[in-house]
């Protein structure tokens, strides 16, 4: 009978998982390594809580980060078990070649291990037109990550869900493996799952399933039908690259597979963002499938240890060049990545006190060891350096022969290092270290964009249209309040001028092409963390209220008070915008308000605590950018406004001025060039400075 | 600025500007920011007549700063860097271009409106003749 049958494969295949476990931990113990004893350990732990929650889990998002824990314990404990299996091997071979041979000097140098590093990743997907514009069925969505390797080292990026709203996938994590070497293989795999909305391919009934299929469109229901069975390219376990030596627990829920790969080594590192080709695997039949473009874009550095650490460092005597023969500088040498540091003293390194001189070392340098010096029958070094058409030499020596065997021996080691690391050398590449966790911010569901209108009183096209640019605000600025950059409180100011003139944005709306409002234009990879955000809604103006500003974002909040008297007509006509979130932040604004009609005061010093509170949240964001979305941390609330009036450098005046007659609009001057530095808003338009 | 059709040489009204970069620590800065590019939204320019224009622009001076000495204002267009076209570039590359470490000076060709308008101007009172 099937049913049994089945039951039966099952007990097998955990039969032999069990058995697999047995057999890792034999070998783990056997080898005395109890340091990839517990990885595995911990390994298997995790996998075995991650398959728990799968089969727990109703939600579909938890499924999701369940099902890539699993995933990725399970080619964790592949690989370990694959070093395993070299080590052992490399063992028992080492005892072969003990006894055969007697230990010759193992002259092989090793080269230093330094640190790889991968982020900003990016794979741009190729949506046809026709997948564009399809307005029927469901959104196609899948779920991605990517899983980067490197020795026995795997990291997983944060899961991603994709659909034709995106044209890039985009994986802010940096990854950053400490020792590797420069004969390193990193194997970047993008693992995908479909994630239909409302069909759950495992618990649909079969007839129900083949009556929706039937009566879909023909390539939804071609996806759903695949996805149903266990086709080719949706094989039962793995994504059918990797051997199954662990077979991966059946349980009930989405799976993974694998999309694309690409393997990257030391020739493929650069201190700038590069492309790479991705090699793709599954085509368009299967559920998972997503069109890629078939490249990879990403910055892939590396820091030696060589050029990070002191590799050697002790006293040397430096013979003066020009001048007396015989003189000698005492000095402290620190040989660090492409220079010799001499500093006067020892203390001086750590006190970051600037060397005496430096010499460089680079690919350039010629070392030598000259004759012996009759006196103290020690071996000078000569450094040969050519600096322009020069060859300047400098002479170094130590106290003892010992010395300069370990000095020269330092020196080859170093060149060494430098022969096998290549373009890692000629300059320290810089590596950000990923910044502590940030608490996932909650992606907004990215159904279209009219799902969560709610159009109250008039159609008239100018409301709609702000009420649109409102609500995309609000999506973006909820989905990036985690990592809201810095810059943006730099031109919040902007937004509140507009807001008391009759839109100047309406005419910019019917200008535009009808078509989805919610296209964001493909990201260009730039180092700045924040292209997505300023790039989101480049077809809606995002100039049109200060009121939504003023309730969706808290550091914008700030910054809508200083001109009050403008904001007061347009708040007037829209008190019934109350969105549950911001509940705290409309009740203050009609606190604030009714505080402004009574004087005209400044508004700017009343307002600071209770928005500090929502400030404190917002993390600083690590990079420090060129452009002008600098660290500046313009959360501290007292001084913000004056750091509004001289951080935007257009020459705006005190907005204390205005605020002389409440209720009185704005010069002409004055608003013309607020509507420029509105329309200036780098949420909109990007612009850098140089 | 003049109308622009893609693919069509172009004619415009340009004046010189030179910079000269100043080193502030570790950078060496213009002292202006620039929008635009062919991978932005032309639509967003504020400084632009043509909204299809996707060339860049400068939006903003740096008040002291090189650009400003050197007469850049806001709102010129950007035509060529260093004898480099930027009028069919991505902004990252418009950047880029702009940022090079090893060039002390940058020698822009700019136009502007105020300047076409000269021109038309002065050329206007000849043809009436």
């Amino acid at each position: 009978m099937p049913v049994d049958k089945f039951a039966n494969m099952e007990e097998k295949l955990w039969i032999l998982e069990d058995l697999n476990m047995m057999y890792i931990r034999q070998i783990a113990l056997s080898l005395q390594d109890s340091d990839i004893q517990k990885k595995i350990d911990h390994e298997i732990r995790m996998r075995d809580g991650a398959c728990k929650l799968l089969a727990a889990c109703s939600q579909k998002d938890q499924a999701l980060e369940a099902s890539k824990s699993l995933q990725t314990c399970s080619t964790r404990i592949m690989a370990y078990m694959t070093e395993l299996q070299r080590m052992k091997e490399a063992q028992i071979m080492q005892k072969v070649t003990r006894r055969s041979s007697d230990a010759g000097p193992m002259d092989d140098r090793h080269p230093c291990k330094g640190k790889v590093a991968i982020s900003d990743l990016r794979i741009p997907l190729m949506w046809k037109d026709t997948e564009y514009f399809k307005n029927k069925g469901e959104l196609h969505r899948c779920a991605v990550f990517c899983l980067v390797q490197l020795g026995g080292e795997i990291f997983d990026t944060d899961m991603v869900i994709v659909d034709r709203t995106l044209t890039d996938i985009c994986f802010d994590n940096t990854i950053v493996f400490s020792e590797a070497n420069p004969g390193f293989e990193m194997r970047v795999e993008l693992y995908s799952c479909c994630s239909e909305d409302d069909y759950s391919a495992g618990s649909t009934p079969r007839k129900l399933a083949s009556k929706l299929s039937s009566s879909l469109g023909r390539s939804a229901g071609k996806k759903f039908r695949s996805a149903m069975e266990p086709g080719p390219c949706s094989p039962v376990g793995n994504g059918g690259a990797t051997p199954l030596l662990l077979p991966v627990p059946s349980v009930p829920g989405p799976k993974y597979h694998l999309l694309a790969h690409t393997t990257m080594s030391l020739s493929h590192i650069q201190d700038s963002f590069r492309t790479h080709d991705l090699t793709i695997s599954g085509n368009e039949e299967c559920s998972y499938w997503l069109p890629l473009y078939g490249s990879m874009c990403c910055r892939f550095a590396a820091q030696p240890h060589c050029m990070t650490r002191q590799m050697m460092s002790g006293c040397l005597k430096v013979k003066q060049l020009g001048g007396e023969p015989q003189s000698w500088t005492k000095v402290y040498g620190v040989l660090k990545g492409t220079s010799l540091f001499c500093y006067h003293r020892q203390e001086d390194v750590e006190a970051n006190v600037e060397p005496a001189f430096t010499i460089a070392i680079n690919k350039e340098t010629r070392i030598r060891a000259s004759e012996k010096d009759p006196q103290s029958k020690v071996q000078n070094i000569c450094i040969s350096n050519q600096y322009g058409g020069e060859e300047v030499t400098h002479t170094l020596t130590s106290d003892s022969r010992e010395d300069t065997r370990r000095w020269m021996e330092a020196f080859w080691q170093h060149f060494y290092d430098m022969s096998q690391w290549k373009q890692c050398c000629d300059d320290l590449m810089k590596i950000e270290l990923p910044s502590p966790r940030k608490p996932t911010p909650v992606t907004p569901k990215q159904g279209s964009l009219y799902h969560e209108m709610v159009i109250e009183s008039s159609d008239d096209l100018s409301t709609v249209s702000d009420i649109l640019a409102r609500r995309m605000q609000e999506l973006e600025l909820r989905s990036q309040l985690g990592t809201s950059p810095n810059w943006m409180s730099l031109f919040e100011e902007n937004n509140p001028k507009s807001a008391g003139r009759p839109r100047p944005c309406t005419s910019r709306f019917s200008g535009h092409s009808p078509c989805t409002p919610h296209r964001p234009p493909r990201s260009p990879a730039s180092p700045h963390r924040c292209p997505q955000l300023s790039l989101l809604s480049s077809d809606a103006s995002l100039t049109s209220d200060s009121d939504s500003h003023c309730s969706t974002s808290p550091c914008s909040h700030r910054h809508a008070w200083p001109e009050p008297s403008s904001n007061f007509p347009l708040l007037s006509s829209s008190p019934s915008r109350l969105r549950p979130r911001t509940f705290s932040l409309d009740a203050k604004l009609s606190t604030l308000r009714g505080r402004g009609f009574r004087g005209g005061g400044t508004f700017q010093c009343s307002c600071q605590p209770p928005t500090s509170s929502l400030l404190a949240p917002l993390p600083v964001s690590s990079r420090s950018p060129r452009s002008q979305r600098s660290t500046q941390t313009t959360l501290s609330c007292s001084s913000s406004t004056s750091s509004n009036s001289s951080s935007n450098s257009e020459g705006r005046h005190s907005p204390e001025s205005s605020e002389g007659a409440p209720f009185s609009r704005p010069s002409p001057a004055r608003r013309s060039l607020r509507n420029l530095r509105a329309r200036l808003d780098p949420r909109n338009w990007l612009q850098s400075q140089v | 600025m003049s109308n622009f059709i893609p693919g069509q040489p172009l004619v415009a009204v340009v004046q010189r500007i030179e910079i000269k970069k100043l080193r502030q620590g570790d950078n060496l800065i213009l002292g202006f920011s620039i929008g635009g590019g062919i991978d932005q939204d032309p639509g967003q320019n504020p400084f632009s007549d043509d909204k299809a224009d996707k060339g860049i622009y400068v939006t903003r001076i740096t008040p002291g700063g090189p650009a400003e000495t050197a007469d850049l204002r806001m709102g010129d267009k950007i035509m060529q860097v260093n004898g480099y076209d930027m009028t069919m570039m991505t902004h990252d590359q418009a950047r880029k271009r702009l940022t090079k470490k090893n060039e002390d000076i940058v020698r822009l060709l700019v136009t502007r409106k105020s300047l076409e308008e000269a021109v038309k101007n002065s050329m206007g009172g000849y043809q009436r003749q």
